[in-house]
């Protein structure tokens, strides 16, 4: 007697659906995080010019993703002065950030990761304008 | 003997023509013979035989004579004397014995036990013979004048009394005739007497031929008794005269120590006056040393006695000198012989002691005399020496008190010497100084002084060389050199504050950075060449110029490449105002080193730079 075929779906194709959906997720969530990034505009700080030569670069914004790595110091009146490994994975090179004191309500720690807009002032100090955790 | 030579040194000095007779009495003469001292020393001059007339202590064998003092045993001029007289031959020849055996007559031909005036005449003829020796000087002349003077005076002296004798004829007639004038004058005033009974009318004459014949023979009576009282007076002076001046000439050869003439002349004295008195009337000290001293009145019997006494003790003198010296005991027979040549030099035993035996109390009394100056010069090593030949010499020499003087100077100049040594060390020039000085008089020809002088001088040449190594090593910043000769450096300017100063900051920086180089090598050791290079590096910043902490640097600097590459960056950013870069840089550094004191420093000075405020 001749078997009847199946009328249900194949499992994988659940699995094909799911990790399509998934991908769209993602990507959609991709498009709107880079649609959404403020930063997306300003150009990566540029480390090894920056420690070769601040002063070249004054005036400039640049963008800085790191890692705070130690705060060294703090001013009342004009801010606090962090240190951040710049850029991700392998350790990068450590640049201070003067954080001003307009952005005192941001929580900055040890190990935090955040996005910097940064200007080049006056001795080649990268003083924050703005900053967006990670 | 010594009470002996008391008296003859004390007499020794009297010029015999201070003796000076008395004025004759006017009423008769005196035969004393007086010798006056002055009266007021400030008034009139002194006169020998007075107030200063050398007195002999002989305890301390010092004689004092007007105020000065001098020891016979350390007397110049007794001891020149003295030598002279040892090293002369002995008086041996044939003149003198020919001489010594006319002497030895004349005392025989005046020997009191056989006088006459006979034997004096002959004495006196042989006085010219004994003169024409050296060995006399010309004393046998003195007397024979003196004898010829004595008799001449006592020729006077007769031919006066003749000359008084017949004044006194002339007055005893003139006399005469007074009383026989005195009668007549007796006779007519009886029968004048009668006639006046008769007839009162005619008067007397005031003065009859009779009386006045009898006033001129009583004038010329006066007369004559006066020129016999004058001749008298004349015959008196004149015996003094002679008598006075052979009592000089006895008193002179005492003086002079002629014993044998003392002899002589005071037997012939006797013979010439044999009448009257022979004393020699003396005062002051001159009486006291006769009266006191001597125990005897001033005579001539005195002066024959103390002759007649220094001639034997001369005698036992040499003998004794000639005993002790064939027994070894120099010290004892020098003194005898010199004190037998003190009394009688002129005497025979002593003129014909021969020289060889005088040469033994030479040499001894050499080394005495080399010793005596040796001690006054403070020449101790001379003394020492001296000392030790002079006990081989004599036995009995007495080294006692030399000793002590040598060993009691050589004990305080050793003090001295330690003294400046320790001085020396502690860099006190002025204590040096002084202690040398003082050594120098206690002990001038020290041995040890001359080699610590030198020592000491030579250490200063090289103190001054070192002193100015020091500086020419400091202004080349050349600590390290220092530092490895510091013992040299340090006793270089041990007399030199300014310089200690400057050698306690070297020493002290060179301490600063031999503990960084230990640290450093620590650091090494424990493989940490960042914190190695640190050590050195902070320790090269404050002296550049060692060489040991630029080689260190070096050595370390390559071990730590990265780390010390970071950190110079971050240094030259920061001079060149790079304050962002610089602090990035710092924090690289510190990344390779976390301990870094540079690093840190150099966080935490941008830190404030960028936040003032902070």
């Amino acid at each position: 007697m001749p078997r009847r075929a199946s009328s249900k779906l194949h499992p994988s194709w659940f699995i094909a659906v799911a990790l399509l959906a998934a991908a769209a997720i993602a990507g959609g969530y991709f498009l709107m995080s880079k649609v959404n990034d403020p930063y997306r505009t300003i150009n990566a700080l540029d480390v090894l010019t920056y420690l070769e030569n601040a002063n070249s670069l004054r005036g400039n914004i640049y963008r800085v993703n790191g890692t705070v790595w130690n705060s060294l110091g703090w001013s009342p009146s004009v801010g606090r002065l962090f240190a951040v490994e710049a850029g991700a994975g392998k350790p990068g090179d450590l640049v201070p950030l003067l954080v001003p004191s307009a952005l005192n309500h941001v929580n900055l720690q040890k190990g935090q990761r955040f996005v910097f807009e940064v200007e080049v002032v006056e001795g080649g100090v990268l003083q924050v304008k703005s900053l967006r955790k990670e | 003997m010594k009470r002996f030579l008391c008296c003859l040194l004390a007499i020794s000095a009297m010029p015999v023509f201070a003796q000076k007779p008395d004025e004759p009495a006017r009423g008769g003469a005196t035969s004393t013979t007086i010798i006056t001292p002055p009266k007021s020393p400030s008034t009139a001059p002194s006169v020998p035989l007075g107030e200063e007339v050398p007195m002999y202590d002989p305890g301390s064998e010092v004689i004092s004579w007007g105020g000065k003092h001098w020891n016979i045993a350390n007397q110049r001029v007794f001891q020149a004397r003295f030598e002279k007289y040892l090293n002369a031959p002995e008086q041996t020849d044939a003149d003198n014995v020919e001489y010594q055996k006319t002497i030895r007559e004349i005392l025989d031909l005046l020997s009191p036990r056989t006088a006459t005036n006979v034997k004096l005449y002959q004495a006196y003829v042989l006085l010219f013979r004994a003169v024409v020796h050296d060995a006399d000087g010309g004393v046998c002349n003195a007397i024979a004048n003196a004898v010829a003077t004595a008799w001449q005076a006592q020729m006077n002296q007769n031919q006066l009394a003749l000359t008084v004798g017949e004044l006194k004829k002339a007055m005893q007639a003139e006399q005469s005739k007074a009383i026989m004038f005195a009668g007549h004058q007796e006779q007519q005033s009886s029968k004048q007497s009668a006639g006046k009974k008769g007839s009162s009318t005619v008067p007397a004459p005031v003065v009859s031929p009779n009386e006045m014949r009898q006033g001129f023979y009583l004038k010329e009576a006066a007369a004559f008794e006066a020129q016999m009282a004058a001749l008298t007076a004349k015959r008196e002076v004149s015996a003094l005269q002679a008598r006075v001046q052979f009592q000089a000439l006895m008193l002179q050869l005492f003086l002079q120590r002629r014993f044998q003439h003392v002899v002589m002349s005071c037997h012939m004295y006797r013979q010439l006056f044999n009448e009257g008195d022979s004393s020699i009337k003396v005062e002051g000290q001159t009486k006291e040393f006769f009266t006191k001293d001597l125990g005897m009145p001033p005579t001539v019997s005195t002066l024959l006695s103390l002759a007649s006494e220094a001639m034997r003790d001369v005698r036992e003198g040499v003998q004794a000198y000639l005993f002790l010296s064939d027994r070894n005991e120099m010290d004892s027979a020098t003194k005898r012989l010199s004190e037998s040549f003190l009394v009688g030099e002129y005497m025979p035993e002593i003129r014909t002691l021969s020289r060889d035996k005088k040469r033994l109390a030479l040499t001894y009394s050499q080394k005495a005399n080399r010793l005596v100056s040796a001690l006054s010069v403070k020449d101790y090593t001379q003394a020492e020496q001296l000392i030790k030949e002079m006990e081989a010499m004599a036995k009995d020499f007495d080294s006692t008190k030399p000793r002590a003087a040598v060993e009691t100077a050589k004990t305080v100049s050793a003090m001295h010497l330690a003294k400046a040594r320790n001085a020396a060390i502690a860099g006190k020039s002025q204590a040096v100084e002084d202690e040398l000085k003082q050594a120098a008089a206690v002990w001038p020809r020290n041995p040890s002084l001359l080699e610590m002088s030198g020592a000491i001088f030579g250490q200063s040449d090289l103190q001054q060389k070192a002193v100015a190594d020091f500086e020419q090593l400091l202004s080349q910043g050349n600590l390290r050199q220092i530092f490895n000769d510091k013992l040299r450096f340090i006793a270089a300017m041990a007399s030199n504050p300014d310089g200690q100063e400057k050698l306690k900051k070297v020493l002290e920086d060179m301490q600063t950075i031999e503990a960084a180089v230990a640290r450093a090598q620590e650091f090494a050791r424990r493989g940490d060449p960042a914190g190695a290079w640190e050590s050195v590096e902070r320790a090269a910043k404050q002296f550049p110029d060692d060489v040991k902490l630029n080689q260190l640097r070096g050595n370390y600097s390559s071990e730590a490449a990265s780390f010390v590459e970071s950190l110079r960056t971050a240094q030259r950013l920061e001079t060149q105002g790079q304050t962002g870069s610089g602090l990035a840089w710092y924090l690289k550094a510190q990344r390779h080193y976390p301990l870094s004191d540079f690093a840190k420093e150099g966080i935490e000075r941008l830190a404030r730079k960028i936040l003032p405020s902070s």
